[in-house]
């Protein structure tokens, strides 16, 4: 088997690949919207891109949502883009350099021809940062071929009838993708492999957290078999899975093959004919046959095999499907191998079929039901799918359904998508400008380096964490005790956040704010969570006014002498006498300073 | 372009633009096309599009080259192929003069490179194949460079097309100055019996999302088979990809740099609503038909005309300026309902006004407002511009009064004939009356 990964993550920039507005995508509604169409055009070398021609073939209308602070005219493609964003390149720049990958001397923005609508100019910008490189891992060295750094897709937000619906406030966030050598050597070292890249990409603490701000693409391999890549995977957890089925289904069709050549020997398949059948079906039992037309093509000596499994649920049927359904927009076919009863088809209805195509007990047959046009078109993309069986695994891009199998989704694209963006001039790279990017600490260096102040449960949470700059500068600069700041940062705002507390409204400064107060003796430990609480409802409010409102002050020592008089005075025993005080007044004293009182 | 040294080099190495090449250098080895240099970025790099299709820079310095079999054509090749014309398709003619739409990126400048001939129009836009098309290219420029000469080339071409069966000529054109070719093919081609359509596009045809594509199917549309003998200007009516507008050439302006529907019609409705699909809806009905009458040619331009913007604090020796180099008329561009620095003295350009008038040189005014007409009396300022001998052009554009003012000067010496003849609707650039709402 042959695996590499690509690895798409969004950079935590300010501001958009290639233009002003703001890299966070928006929790806004959609104010406006504009309706374009899209078509294949040649590329720098003179040729249509395959992949671009499939799309157009679909002839479909995009309509693009548009938001207050994330939308200019840049992502409506009625502006020229600015120049690139600097902040981005130079993330980009240090992550080729913690990978061990060589800078190129000049950046050329490119122009990669993506016309499934997902940009509205019809190309994504993207340019080679760094080439080659290397990760170690414990199945040793995996390479890197390629760092790029590109701009993000539109999200997709529904499709209908012939209309995709984009959301532009994604389109141009910076992305950086990392493309490795295909040196993985097995489903569970893929999986390794993404969470170390992811690993290291945290490392930076520049790169945007939560889903879909991850992406990761596998391309596979069998012997015999063919490039497939794997599209979005969003779940590390999946990738085993990922591999491990499209090695199976490559395996499979190229066992396929074989039974094909048995099956043929010389004779050639010939391009079956199309016969219309919607008088057999027109008081049919199911819904789904009364159609206006229905179309059938026999599959000389296929008899048996569109049923052969592939992997669980899949079918050397359902990739024919798949190609009806991508190519025709068809909900899907029907074929002999399936059990007919679920449509529900009779006995007598398939009897008459077979008969009117001239079926036999040898060959199978395709059934689709539409209008005429759709019909036509579906049946021409199963027979297109039919024909690759006798040559194995095609190229070809696939998408990741839920399950870790994947289905059909496009050509794989040629080197014919990309030519120069004229709009942006080349960036020359200074190597002195390069020599002094400061590089994050490597995640096995920090780990060490924290292990020395945390244990390891907490020191792996924070590592990683998006909080860790927050950590370091708490630590660092307060001088507060790295556990008490890890425990609050990972574990109190947790359980917070899972009672439902609204935690993810407390930016940096607020969070900042509240060791301040804390380092300045503000309010004990125990109060946190309940300040917290407060503060994460009402974010306007400061720190040390919501602690004056919840009565959540520090006890001063005055005070905590007097309590400690009149307990003694009520006869509490000594023994006791801490324990009743913080039982009491726990949200309000230290106990290291009531046993100093006492 | 690549530095001389690397040009040398290439030179002693037999090296081409296209050619396959190994590039060493350090521990580094790249594979791919050499490709050529654009005018921005280090000239001491070199570009090699490698077998992924991207393209990087490589500093030539301490570099290796050398040269591997295979050879790439870099951009594209216009098709030798003649297109024969087929019964009962209807017939266009497509004049090309450069700008974005209908040409292809040229990767050797990674400028467009115009593409004329009717196969290749075809092949960028296949909806074309249903009319037979009579392509001639008269120039590749960018519009910014067009002169009055050019104009009179174009009314030529486009009148000799008009002399042919053809039912409508589209002119392909840079979009930056294509409202002031429109005027002046209005005004040079007398007695029009068939459509002339200009079109353009705001991006470039190598991209998908392109505008050229609905832009030129909708002309082809609107040149074949409206009833409009004017000179129009078809381009995108939206930011969508629905519907262009033609709009009357003299009676249209370039209203945003980059936007798909730049093109506004300004003080008059669009003519026409044009759908991708051949539908066309008229959306003004005021407008010249289609007749068999003879079209005439008038090309003769002066061309000493200044077209003046005024603004705060100018210094009115602009005007002696062009005196001095012989200029024969002036359209100026005020603010508001027409005015220009009136009172300050030194600073009034009403004494230039007075001069230029007794000297015999005209003196129009429109307004930088754009929208809506100006005003001769209202403000007494206005009058002081109106006695000193200004003529008030109504609702005509500025760059519209300069090209019809050229044309004026071009026939008539007299100042109170030009007079008239400003202030006379020739091609549909005074409208009496201004319409309430905007299209």
């Amino acid at each position: 088997m042959k695996c590499g990964i690509e690895i798409h993550q969004r950079l935590a920039t300010e501001k958009k690949l290639f233009c002003g507005c703001s890299a966070q995508p928006s929790e806004d509604k959609p104010i406006a919207t504009v309706e374009r169409m899209q078509r294949a055009v040649a590329g720098e070398l003179g040729d249509v891109d395959l992949a671009a021609l499939h799309e157009y073939s679909r002839g479909r209308k995009y309509r693009y949502q548009i938001f207050p602070q994330t939308t200019c005219l840049v992502e409506l493609d009625e502006e020229p883009p600015h120049s690139m964003n600097g902040e981005a390149l130079e993330i980009a720049v240090e992550v080729c350099l913690l990978l061990n990958s060589k800078v190129v001397d000049e950046v050329e923005v490119m122009r990669k021809t993506v016309i499934d609508g997902s940009n509205t100019s019809g190309f994504q910008r993207t340019s080679i940062i760094g080439l080659g490189g290397f990760i170690e891992t414990s199945k040793g060295r995996v390479g890197i071929e390629a760092i790029c750094l590109e701009e993000e897709s539109s999200g997709i937000v529904g499709e209908k009838a012939g209309e995709i619906t984009y959301r532009l406030d994604r389109l141009g966030i910076p992305l950086v993708e990392i493309a490795t050598s295909p040196d993985i050597k097995d489903a569970k070292h893929a999986r390794e492999v993404a969470e170390k890249l992811g690993m290291i990409l945290r490392a930076t603490g520049k790169v945007q957290r939560g889903i879909g701000t991850i992406r990761q693409d596998i391309n596979i391999s069998v012997p015999e078999g063919a490039r497939v890549e794997v599209k979005g995977a969003q779940e590390l957890g999946l990738i085993e899975t990922i591999v491990d089925k499209e090695v199976r289904r490559q395996e499979k069709l190229v066992k396929i093959k074989g039974e094909l050549e048995k099956r043929f020997g010389k004779k050639r398949f010939e391009k079956p004919a199309v016969v219309e059948v919607t008088e057999i079906f027109k008081n049919s039992a199911s819904k789904l046959l009364r159609k206006e037309c229905l179309l059938a093509m026999k599959l000389t000596n296929f008899a048996g095999l569109l049923g052969e499994e592939l992997y669980e649920n899949r079918r050397l049927g359902t990739e024919l499907s798949d190609y009806a359904v991508a190519k025709a927009g068809v909900g899907g076919i029907i074929h002999s191998d399936e059990k007919l009863e679920k449509y529900p088809i009779s006995g007598e209805e398939v009897g008459r079929l077979r008969e009117k195509i001239g079926a036999g007990a040898h060959d199978a047959f395709v059934l689709v039901a539409g209008d005429r046009k759709t019909c036509m078109r579906a049946l021409e993309a199963v027979c297109e799918r039919v024909l690759q069986a006798f040559e194995g695994p095609q190229n070809e891009v696939r998408k990741v359904l839920p399950d870790g199998g994947t289905s059909y989704m496009r050509p794989m694209p040629g080197s014919a998508r990309l030519y120069p963006e004229t709009d942006v001039p080349p960036i020359e790279i200074s190597r002195k400008w390069v020599e002094g990017i400061k590089l994050p600490e490597m995640p096995e260096e920090r780990k060490a380096r924290l292990l020395k102040i945390l244990n390891e449960e907490l020191a792996e949470k924070i590592m990683l964490s998006e909080n860790y700059p927050l950590f370091e500068k708490v630590v660092g600069e307060l001088k507060v005790e790295a556990k008490f700041v890890a425990t609050t940062l990972e574990e109190t705002l947790v359980s917070l956040r899972r009672e439902g507390v609204p935690v993810e409204k407390l930016n940096e400064n607020k969070l900042m704010e509240l060791f301040i107060e804390y380092k300045c003796g503000k309010f004990v430990k125990a109060a946190i969570p309940e300040i917290l609480r407060r503060v994460s409802k009402n974010t306007g409010e400061s720190i040390s006014s919501a602690v004056e409102k919840l009565k959540l002050e520090k006890m001063g020592e005055a005070e905590l002498r007097k309590i400690v008089e009149e307990k003694k005075k009520a006869g509490v025993s000594s023994k006791t006498l801490i324990q009743e005080i913080m039982r009491e007044h726990r949200l309000r004293v230290d106990a290291e300073e009531l046993s100093k009182v006492i | 372009m690549y530095s001389k040294e690397i040009q040398k080099k290439l030179k002693d190495l037999g090296v081409e633009i296209g050619d396959s090449v190994r590039v060493k250098r350090g521990d580094q080895v790249y594979e791919g096309i050499l490709m050529p240099k654009e005018e921005l970025g280090d000239s001491n790099a070199i570009v090699v599009k490698l077998s992924n299709g991207y393209a990087i820079g490589i500093k030539f310095e301490g570099a290796e080259l050398e040269k591997l079999s295979g050879h790439r054509q870099i951009g594209f090749k216009s098709s030798d192929e003649k297109i024969k014309h087929i019964a009962g398709k209807p017939l266009i003619s497509i004049i090309s003069t450069g700008g974005t739409v209908a040409s292809r990126v040229d990767y050797t400048t990674g400028g467009v490179q115009a593409s004329y001939n009717a196969s290749d129009l075809v092949s960028i836009v296949p909806e074309l194949g249903s009319f037979n098309i009579n392509s001639k290219f008269l120039f590749s420029m960018m519009s910014e460079d067009m002169t009055a000469e050019h104009w009179k080339e174009m009314a030529k071409a486009v009148y000799k097309e008009l002399k042919t069966d053809t039912s409508g000529i589209i002119v392909t054109h840079g979009t930056d100055t294509m409202h002031f070719s429109t005027a002046a093919l209005s005004f040079m081609l007398k007695d029009l019996n068939k459509p002339v359509v200009f079109t353009g596009s705001q991006r470039s045809s190598d991209r998908g999302s392109s505008d050229s594509f609905i832009n030129m199917i909708c002309s082809a549309n609107f040149a074949s088979k409206s009833d409009v003998a004017e000179v129009s200007l078809v381009m995108h009516g939206s930011s969508n990809d629905d519907f262009c507008y033609a709009h009357r050439g003299t009676k249209v302006r370039k209203l945003h740099t980059s936007k798909r529907d730049a093109f506004k019609s300004v003080n008059d409705e669009p003519l026409a609503k044009i759908f991708p699909d051949g539908k066309i809806e008229m959306t003004n009905c005021n407008y010249r038909k289609r007749c068999d009458g003879e079209v005439s040619l008038d090309d003769k331009l002066e061309e000493k005309v200044a077209l003046i913007k005024t603004y705060p604090g100018m210094d009115p020796g602009i005007f002696d300026f062009y005196i001095g180099k012989k200029f024969k008329g002036f359209v100026i561009e005020g603010t508001g309902l027409g005015h220009v620095p009136t009172t300050i003295e030194g600073r009034s350009v009403i004494p230039k006004i007075r001069e230029a008038t007794k000297a015999g040189i005209p003196v129009c005014i429109t307004s930088q407002c754009l929208f809506g007409r100006v005003h001769d009396f209202v403000y007494a300022n206005l009058r002081k511009e109106f006695e000193a001998g200004a003529m008030f052009c109504g609702d005509m554009l500025p760059e519209v009064a300069y090209v019809k003012l050229m044309h004026v000067l071009a026939h008539s010496k007299d100042l109170e004939e030009i007079r008239k003849m400003m202030l006379t609707n020739i091609a549909g650039e005074l409208n009496e009356r201004t319409p309430v709402f905007e299209l």
